[in-house]
This record gives structure tokens, C-alpha cells and sequence, in this order.
């Protein structure tokens, strides 16, 4: 759906791209993730025709986006991190200000303010919203003309834990509908929830892009938490002497056993746990979440 | 063509609710056509027992066509104050407040936008000017006597009138694309028209410079002549130019 290859963005004699690629299947929510002042915005405000670039391709649908800008738009929706709208107007004026541009019947926009819970503060001015109403009200905007391709920038990051709760629903809901969803967020734990692909950019580089499973996968830790009934005490000796196993931490009736292999341990461990002969209460290989994964790639930089 | 519809009716919406129309219709209409032919019949009978009467002479000498040049004069200078003062902002205000994120995300076409807006306000522009010379003819019909004055003269003044405003305006747009900040646009407006004003001077130049439109209004012997043919189609052609000049920086601009 969007294949960019080797953008680049200067401002000046900064580099805030630095010949990105990327690509985004269609269908699937994308996960943009990095610090700010990473280039996560940049690249939004690229690839929904804000800003220039200084070199690359971007391909979205299979059209050069460069060539086929006018006509591209038209299928996609953009939720900047701030909107920003004609303070003057109300909500349902603006709505039909950017309807009348992309061609998008007013009969719809009642639906469209009730979906975003504006309808009873339709005939109210921009300029009197909260942060929330406009956020709101944006997401309106960004979904007009059910587009083919949503980006969106920090979409929960002004709104309430109840609203927030709500974006992820939505965007969830989205992916049934297979919209492809251009996600950039810096709170990990929305884009573990929502996300099929990660990809995580930092200095205007691009760390790491992969599937969320694969992610997993690939960063698992080579640790097993195992918790006993009672103390092992002496019997952990049995395990420390086996030659996958790198280190033992022991910490009452909970150990973690570190390993050189996490395959062979995969098999080997449950088998040498049971010949301690002692009653296991709990046994699990540790996870990474997406924020250790995020911390380590940083750091590895 | 979308967006050229939806930027005419919110320029509209905007011209009404920010108070530009307003402001347009103080420094069009009321005070050099409404105010100042009040204050030019006033002035007499306030100074008279202040004044010489041999200054107060001076004063008997003002026929309509006086009063008519005198209203051009101050139409000139409010005029050119008002508009760029107040409409400095159009574009600059809408790169500069990222107000084109959601309209450029969502497709807008910059054509449309700088075309509905350079319509809208030469269309206002155009009828405030008609409306104040119209005004002006009925005060100054009404408060003075002598002199050629006609509504023709009138009309035929106001085209020029109209046609330098437009010009102007076309400039105002452009520079107003260029400078994150419109006050720096509009004084380089204001600055560029009264020094235009003083090229006036040169018979070699003048014709070829919009600023001759002010000059021949106010010759209400000859308003229309062959000198002005140059004058008009160089202005006709300023005003393609700086508008196409604008549709091409928006193409450019990044809005965000």
C-alpha cells in the first residue's frame, strides 16, 4: 500500500531523515514509533504532502506519490499530533468546508459528528473546544470520506483515559475494515495493543521494522522464571552444573535461570526442573515487551 | 474546482466574522466618502471665526470638482492603508498558523485557494470602491456647486479606482505568500504604492506603472485617453502575473 524508499529530509544543514525505507502492507496497522524530534512527524507530514522531500520514492497504491499527489490525498486521511482549524467556525461548518474539497456529501456529516460525540457541540465555535473536542474533531476530519489509508499522529495523546481506551477501540475496529493505519505513537503500550508491524526510528534512522510476532520472536529473553512451592536451597546446585545454563539468580522460592541456548533450554528445562523433585507453582520464559525491545535497540545505537 | 467552492464561501464566512469587511468598508466608504466631504463642507463654517478672512477666501473657492479631487486624494491614501493593513494576513496567517494542514492533507488544490481568495476580495474590493464613488457623487452634488462633475466622470474614475486596488491587491497576495508574517507584507505594500505614487512625476515612466490609474481618475477632464491603454494592459498583466506567482509558492510551501 506505501513503499518508501530511501527518503530524505533536510532542514537546513540537519538531516532529519536520512534515506529512510519502509514498507506498509495494506489492510495492516503500522507502528511508527520513536523520541521526539526522532522523525516520526516529518515522515507523516511527507507522505500526506505537507512538506517536501529531498530525495527518495514514496509509492503509495502503486503510484509515484509525487506524480499523483492531488489524486492520492483524496484516499487519504491525516490526524496531525495538533490540529488546527478556522477557530471562527463551528464544527459542522468546518466539516463541510473540508467535505466541499474532497467532495464529501453534508448529509453524512451528522453521522460523522455523532460518531465522534460532537453532535450536541456542532453549532459551537473551534476557538471555545477543549484539547479533546478538537482531537475529536480532527479524528472526524482524518475519517471523512471513509480514506483507504489513515495516518495518524499521536491520536490518543491529548484525550482522557476514557477517550484513550476509545481511539484503540477505533482503531481496532479500523483494521477489521482492513483500512491500512499509519501509526505514530510514542505510548508502547497502544502500539503492542493495535499493531500488526513495528517500526522503530530514531536520529532520522530507521532501528528496526518488523511484525509485531516476529518482534517477539526475535527479542525474547533467555531467561525462565520459575517459582517452587518451597525454597530449593541446595538443590538449584543440581541445575547450575549443567552447561546451558549461564546463571541462576535466587530470590526465596523464585529463581531465574539463565540460559546460553533458549531452543535446547526450551526442551531441556522442564525435564531438569522435575528431577529436583520439588512442587513447581509457576514456570515461564520471560517476555519483552515492545518498551524493553524499544530501550534496548535505542541504547544498542 | 472543489476547492476554489469551498475556500469562496469560507473566505466569505471569515471576511464577516473576523470584522474584514468591516474594515474594508471604514477605509473604502465611510471615511473618504462619507467622512471627508461632511468635513471639507464643515470646515469653513468651524474655522470662520478663527481664519483671516482672506484665508477664509480660499475656503469659498471649493466647487464639486474640488471636492470630488479631494475625496480621489483621500480615497488613495485610506484606501491603499486599509487594504493592505487589513487583508495583510490571507495567506501568511494560514501558513503560519498551520491552518492548510487539513486542507492539503485532504487534497485542496492551492489554485483554487489563492484564486477563491483573490476573487472574493477583488470582488469586494471592486464593489466597496463603486459603492464610496457613488456615495461621494450624492454628498458632493448635494453639498457643493460649480465645476464639470458628472456620474460619468464618476463611474469612469471609479473603473481606475478599481483596477489599481485589484493590481495592488494582487501584489498584497503574493507578498502575504512570501513572509511568514503579514505585517511585513503589507508595509511593503504600502511602501511599494506611495512610492509608485512619486514616479508619477516622470512623463516618460509613468504610463507604464499601475500608480498612473490614481493620476488619471483625478484628471476629470480626460479621464479615459489613449495614455492609459499601456497603463491598463500592464496592470491586467501585473495581476495574472502575481496571482500565478502565488498559485505556484503555495504549490511549494510546506504548511507544516
Amino acid at each position: 500500500m506505501i513503499k518508501v524508499v530511501g527518503l530524505k529530509k533536510n532542514y537546513g544543514r540537519v538531516e532529519a531523515l536520512k534515506s529512510i525505507s519502509f514498507e506498509v502492507e495494506k489492510g495492516s496497522v503500522f507502528g511508527f514509533i520513536g523520541r521526539n524530534g526522532a522523525g516520526k512527524t516529518t515522515t507523516m507530514n511527507i507522505l500526506t504532502g505537507l512538506i517536501r522531500f529531498n530525495g527518495g520514492k514514496i509509492l503509495i497504491k502503486g503510484k509515484d506519490f509525487q506524480e499523483n499527489k492531488q489524486e492520492l490525498l483524496k484516499s487519504i486521511g491525516y490526524l496531525p499530533e495538533t490540529p488546527t482549524f478556522y477557530d471562527y467556525m463551528n464544527a459542522y461548518e468546518y466539516l463541510r468546508f473540508i467535505g466541499e474539497i474532497i467532495g464529501y456529501e453534508g448529509k453524512n456529516i451528522g453521522k460523522l459528528l455523532e460518531m465522534v460525540k460532537l453532535a450536541k457541540q456542532k453549532k459551537k465555535r473551534i476557538g471555545a473546544y477543549s484539547r479533546g473536542m478538537k482531537q475529536r474533531l480532527a479524528l472526524a476530519v482524518a475519517f471523512m470520506g471513509s480514506p483507504e489509508i489513515l495516518f495518524l499522529d499521536e491520536p490518543a495523546s491529548a484525550l482522557d483515559p476514557e477517550g484513550r481506551m476509545e481511539m484503540l477501540e477505533l482503531i481496532e475496529g479500523l483494521k477489521d475494515e482492513k483500512i491500512t493505519i499509519f501509526l505514530s505513537t510514542h505510548i508502547l503500550n497502544d502500539a503492542e495493543r493495535v499493531c500488526n508491524k513495528i517500526c522503530i526510528i530514531d536520529e532520522g534512522k530507521i532501528l528496526l521494522n518488523e511484525n509485531l510476532s516476529q518482534l517477539y520472536k526475535s527479542y525474547i529473553q533467555p531467561i525462565f522464571d520459575i517459582e517452587f512451592e518451597e525454597e530449593p536451597a541446595s538443590k538449584i546446585d543440581l541445575l547450575k552444573k549443567l552447561k546451558w545454563i549461564e546463571n541462576i539468580k535466587e530470590n526465596g522460592r523464585k529463581i531465574s535461570i539463565y540460559v546460553k541456548n533458549i531452543d535446547y533450554a526450551k526442551r531441556e528445562a522442564l525435564k531438569e526442573i522435575s528431577k529436583l523433585d520439588i512442587n513447581v507453582v509457576s514456570y515461564q520464559i520471560r517476555k519483552s515487551t515492545l518498551e524493553d525491545i524499544f530501550m534496548r535497540m535505542v541504547k544498542q545505537k | 474546482m472543489n476547492s476554489f467552492k469551498a475556500y469562496f464561501k469560507k473566505e466569505i464566512i471569515e471576511a464577516i466574522r473576523t470584522y474584514k469587511y468591516l474594515v474594508l468598508f471604514i477605509g473604502i466608504i465611510f471615511w473618504p466618502a462619507m467622512l471627508s466631504p461632511m468635513m471639507l463642507k464643515l470646515l469653513p463654517l468651524l474655522l470662520k471665526n478663527y481664519m483671516p478672512p482672506e484665508t477664509m477666501s480660499l475656503f469659498a473657492d471649493f466647487t464639486r470638482d474640488y471636492a470630488f479631487q479631494s475625496f480621489l486624494n483621500d480615497s488613495f491614501q485610506f484606501g491603499i492603508f486599509f487594504i493592505a493593513l487589513g487583508l495583510m494576513g490571507l495567506i501568511a496567517n494560514e501558513v503560519r498558523l498551520q491552518r492548510l494542514v487539513f486542507p492539503y492533507s485532504r487534497g485542496a488544490n492551492p489554485a483554487g485557494i489563492v484564486i477563491a481568495k483573490y476573487i472574493h476580495y477583488a470582488v469586494t474590493i471592486s464593489l466597496f470602491t463603486l459603492i464610496a464613488f457613488l456615495i461621494d457623487y450624492l454628498y458632493v452634488d448635494r453639498l457643493f456647486t460649480g465645476g464639470i462633475l458628472t456620474l460619468i466622470i464618476v463611474l469612469k474614475s471609479s473603473l481606475l479606482y478599481i483596477l489599481y486596488y485589484c493590481t495592488i491587491f494582487s501584489v498584497l497576495l503574493y507578498f502575504s505568500s512570501l513572509f511568514k508574517r503579514g505585517l511585513a507584507a503589507g508595509f511593503m505594500v504600502v511602501i511599494l504604492a506611495f512610492s509608485l505614487s512619486i514616479l508619477n512625476q516622470f512623463e516618460t515612466v509613468r504610463m507604464y506603472l499601475p500608480n498612473y490609474l490614481i493620476l488619471k481618475a483625478a484628471d476629470i477632464v480626460h479621464v479615459f485617453d489613449n495614455t492609459l491603454f499601456p497603463t491598463v494592459i500592464i496592470s491586467i498583466c501585473l495581476i495574472i502575473l502575481f496571482v500565478f506567482l502565488s498559485i505556484l509558492r503555495m504549490k511549494k510551501i510546506d504548511v507544516a
